[in-house]
């Protein structure tokens, strides 16, 4: 493997191929990228009662997200302490004990060792205190999103999120109940590498009337681009929003208006979201008020599709393919006639079944096929539109441009270089 | 589970005769003659998938089994994979004739077999189907794949159209939880 610092420029303007499939650079990833980062696991919605589980990856690692019978979240590893099965089999549920099928060693939901039905016949017992499922060292909630990491000296959660919490906040703040994740995650395995989905959902609006023409006309995205602006908070984590006029109608500034189901929702539907609007100034202030995001991206593999409101994580199984995880998500206090419609905003265009995404998956793969040219090695992928442009704004934190700029981009390699040399040096 | 209901011969012959006809408009891609047969009020509908916790109250009971506790329903609080009107599948359809439709440009090819035909309800106007389907996929410069599953369906008599029938209601339920398919955006 060449060194890092040749995979990508210093300017992150060319990013090599080879990023995207040499095998060597996906393993160091794994320590690199996943070992070190703060990774999103679930929201407290999906495990809001003790014993409630749901199952996670952090990279190819698997994971048991609970809460615990004091009520507090845990994250261990998904294998038994004796002969490394997973004890955990169903994707969610409720559970007083895990037992791992193939002796019976039972945990509790947090992962303490409770029973080894084999000691009972034995003269000397195993000090059961040390036997418990393998746990993630840091936990941290912000907001209900709840991240891990397996490094023990990274910076806490919210000087993580940094920036990105003033534009995450302007959609879970401007719910009165929060946010609630729908039911299990869509898993789609796609043969693709797991940095082209986060790219893509990162600040790629620039694909949007091309790839997707067959079903977004010109106009629409003329409409976005004229109000548009791409974020970079920090490398790595970046925004793309609409910013309304003042005086938008609330039809064109209200979240949910566009989507799928506040079209076809009907008056239940159009009433709540003008609820939710007329509130939103006093929740969030005036300028988020007239704020509509796009696509947001948390280091390294968090995704949030604010216009299909939709959460996303990209889990890397090897260079060529990737298990992409998306939830619906909804305003929690919505009724659930509501709650319903609006899930639609998602799955109509997003997800294993939808209209937009299928688009999307097709070009993942196709990417990684002509990122595996050995011959085309010397002809480095170029990431260079709006290299130097952009620049603060009064009101809105970070580095701000305008949508065409791929400085979400060079951020993410530029981060991504760091990390890796990191490991290289081993410091 | 009940055997399916005793219906004519000729009522089961013309029930057959609709969804070969379907199929095969599927498979030589006349998605707008597909789109002929349904009704507009149709609602299509493709359930999630997950590997479900196994209930130990329910040991020794068909219960504990029940595919239908594996599935995120339209009436459930989970999220399905799809969930249809009319205007999805003719924005599907419209979609399908474009040249920018980039992921069927060149077009997959595909050939579907549907079998298990049963009548489960028959009222004066209307029947609701089950029937299974083994659909096979090859898109260009990709692994072929198999997609199986049920589709539970509420077709009305529509006499005055040569297929006799239309399609109100489908329930798509795939046999799979983590998919492994390039898209489940098809039509079923």
């Amino acid at each position: 493997m060449k060194s890092t610092q040749a995979l990508v420029s210093d300017d992150a303007s060319w990013v090599s191929r080879k990023c995207w499939s040499d095998p060597a650079v996906y393993q160091r990833e794994k320590a690199a990228i996943f070992g070190r980062n703060w990774l999103f696991l679930g929201h407290e919605s999906q495990i809001s009662a003790p014993g409630d589980f749901v199952q996670a990856y952090m990279g190819e690692t698997p994971i048991i997200l609970a809460r615990d019978e004091a009520g507090d979240i845990t994250a261990c590893v998904n294998s038994c302490s004796h002969r490394g099965l997973p004890v955990c089999r169903a994707d969610h549920g409720n559970a007083r004990r895990f037992v791992c099928p193939y002796h019976n060693w039972s945990y509790t939901v947090g992962g303490d060792l409770v029973t080894i039905p084999q000691e009972k016949a034995l003269a000397q017992q195993p000090d059961k205190s040390l036997l418990g499922l393998k746990r993630v060292p840091r936990v941290e909630s912000w907001q209900g999103m709840i991240f891990g990491c397996f490094d023990p000296d990274i910076m806490p959660l919210d000087a993580y999120l940094g920036d990105m919490r003033f534009y995450l906040d302007a959609f879970f703040d401007r719910f009165p109940g929060g946010v609630e994740f729908l039911g299990a995650p869509h898993r789609w395995l796609i043969d693709a590498n797991w940095k082209l989905p986060v790219e893509n959902q990162l600040g790629d609006v620039n694909h949007g009337p091309f790839l997707h023409s067959a079903i977004i006309p010109r106009e629409a995205q003329d409409a976005i681009e004229a109000l548009g602006y791409s974020v970079v908070t920090e490398p790595g984590h970046g925004a793309t929003l609409r910013l309304m006029p003042e005086d938008a109608a609330f039809e064109e500034v209200a979240w949910g208006m566009e989507g799928m189901g506040g079209i076809l929702g009907g008056e239940e539907v159009q009433r709540y979201l003008k609820e939710v609007q007329d509130e939103a100034a006093a929740r969030i202030g005036p300028l988020r008020a007239r704020m509509k995001g796009l696509t947001y991206g948390i280091y390294p593999n968090l995704s949030f599709l604010w216009s299909n409101t939709a959460f996303k994580v990209s889990h890397p199984r090897g260079p060529n393919r990737v298990e992409y995880w998306s939830w619906a998500v909804v305003p929690a206090g919505a009724p659930e006639s509501v709650k319903r419609t609006l899930r639609t905003n998602y799955s109509s265009f997003f997800g294993p079944g939808g209209l937009l995404e299928q688009e999307d998956s097709e070009a993942w793969s196709q990417q990684y096929r002509g990122c595996a040219i050995d011959y085309a090695d010397d002809r480095p992928l170029y990431y260079g539109l709006g290299l130097g442009e952009g620049g603060p704004h009064p009101d809105l934190p970070g580095t701000v441009s305008v949508t065409a700029n791929e400085h979400y981009a060079r951020g993410f390699f530029s981060r991504w270089r760091d990390d890796m040399a990191r490991q290289e040096v081993g410091v | 589970m009940s055997l399916s209901v005793a219906v004519t011969a000729d009522t089961q012959r013309a029930v057959e005769r609709f969804y070969a006809y379907e199929a095969r408009l599927l498979d030589e891609r006349q998605y707008q003659q597909w789109l002929a047969l349904l009704s507009e009020s149709i609602s299509y509908i493709v359930p999630a998938r997950v590997n479900a916790a196994v209930d130990n109250r329910q040991r020794g009971n068909e219960s504990m089994l029940a595919v239908a506790n594996e599935l995120e329903r339209a009436d459930g609080e989970g999220c399905p994979l799809r969930e249809e009107s009319y205007i999805h599948l003719m924005l599907r359809v419209e979609r399908a004739y474009k040249p920018n439709s980039w992921s069927e440009n060149p077009p997959a090819r595909t050939r579907r077999l549907v079998a298990n035909i049963e009548v489960m309800e028959a009222t004066e106007d209307s029947f609701t189907i089950w029937s299974h389907f083994h659909l096979h996929y090859a898109r260009p410069g990709s692994r072929s794949c198999l997609y199986s599953g049920q589709r539970k369906d509420v077709i009305v008599i529509a006499a005055d159209t040569d297929a006799g029938f239309k399609l109100a209601g489908r329930e798509v339920i795939l046999d799979y939880a983590d998919i492994e398919l390039p898209t489940v955006g098809l039509l079923f």
